[in-house]
C-alpha cells in the first residue's frame, strides 16, 4: 500500500436517494481514493462495495419512495491505515438479521450486492442511526 | 450507457458502452431481450464497459437464462479486465459464455 494511503483523511457528501445518483457516488469515491493514492485494483473493489451499499439504500430502504427528495450521506474516513465508510439514510429501518445475500451457487438474478460487499470489506456493521438518521451502515477495510 | 446493435443473419451483436448499474439495467434489457426473444444468438460486446455492478451482473444472468429457454445463446465478448473481475467474484465465469 502506498504511503499516502496512511494519511488521516475524512470526506463526506450527500446524494439524492435515486438510482441516478449512483454514478455520482462512484465519482466521489474515486476522487477520494485518488487523493489517498489507493491502488487501482483495490480502488475498483472499494468503489463497487460502496456503490452496492448505496444501491441497497435506494432499492430497499426507499423501496416504496422512488421519488423521494431525501438525501443519503456517504462518509469516507481513513485513519491509522483503516478505511471506514459510513452511510446514513432516513429510509425504512433495516433489520440487520434480514440482510442476506443469495446462495452463490443458486444462479439467478439479484442478491449479489451484499455478497460483493462482504467479499470486499473486512467488516459490515449496522449501527443505531442518530437523529435525523434512521440507518447507519459502516463498512471497514484495513489498508 | 449507450449502445449499438448490428445484425447479421441470426446473430445480433450488441455493443454496450459506459457503466452498467441499477440506473441503466432496464435500458440494457430493452436493448438485449428482444433479440433473444426473436431466437437470435446474441453477441454481447463489453469492450467499452469499464464498470458493472450486481445489477449489471443480473442482466447477464437473466439474458443467459432467457437464451437457454429460447434454445439460443448469449456470448459475452471482449469483456474488460475490471468487469471480468466482477463476473469472477460472482463465480459466473464457468456459467456464462465468455469469449
Amino acid at each position: 500500500m502506498s504511503e499516502l494511503a496512511h494519511t488521516n483523511h475524512t470526506e463526506k457528501k450527500d446524494f439524492l436517494v435515486r438510482s441516478s445518483s449512483l454514478k455520482d457516488v462512484r465519482s466521489f469515491c474515486r476522487e477520494v481514493f485518488e487523493k489517498l493514492n489507493i491502488d487501482q485494483n483495490l480502488k475498483d473493489e472499494l468503489v463497487l462495495a460502496i456503490a452496492e451499499a448505496a444501491q441497497n439504500i435506494v432499492k430497499h430502504a426507499y423501496k416504496n419512495a422512488p421519488d423521494t427528495e431525501d438525501k443519503m450521506v456517504v462518509q469516507i474516513s481513513c485513519k491509522d491505515n483503516k478505511l471506514q465508510i459510513g452511510f446514513y439514510d432516513m429510509g425504512t429501518p433495516v433489520d440487520p438479521g434480514k440482510v442476506k445475500h443469495r446462495e452463490i451457487d443458486n444462479i439467478k438474478p439479484g442478491g449479489l450486492g451484499t455478497f460483493f460487499i462482504q467479499q470486499i470489506m473486512d467488516a459490515v456493521e449496522f449501527k443505531d442511526g442518530k437523529k435525523p438518521w434512521i440507518n447507519h451502515l459502516v463498512l471497514t477495510k484495513q489498508l | 450507457m449507450s449502445y449499438k446493435v448490428t445484425e447479421d443473419g441470426n446473430i445480433a451483436t450488441v455493443h454496450l458502452d459506459g457503466e452498467i448499474d441499477m440506473d441503466v439495467t432496464e435500458k440494457a434489457k430493452e436493448v438485449i431481450f428482444p433479440h433473444i426473444d426473436a431466437g437470435k444468438e446474441v453477441h454481447l460486446n463489453l469492450s467499452n464497459v469499464q464498470y458493472m455492478d450486481s445489477s449489471g451482473i443480473s442482466v447477464l444472468i437473466e439474458s443467459h437464462q432467457k437464451a437457454l429457454e429460447k434454445n439460443t445463446k448469449v456470448i459475452i465478448k471482449e469483456v474488460s479486465k475490471s468487469v471480468l473481475k466482477v463476473i469472477m467474484m460472482a463465480k459466473l465465469e464457468q456459467i456464462l459464455n465468455l469469449e
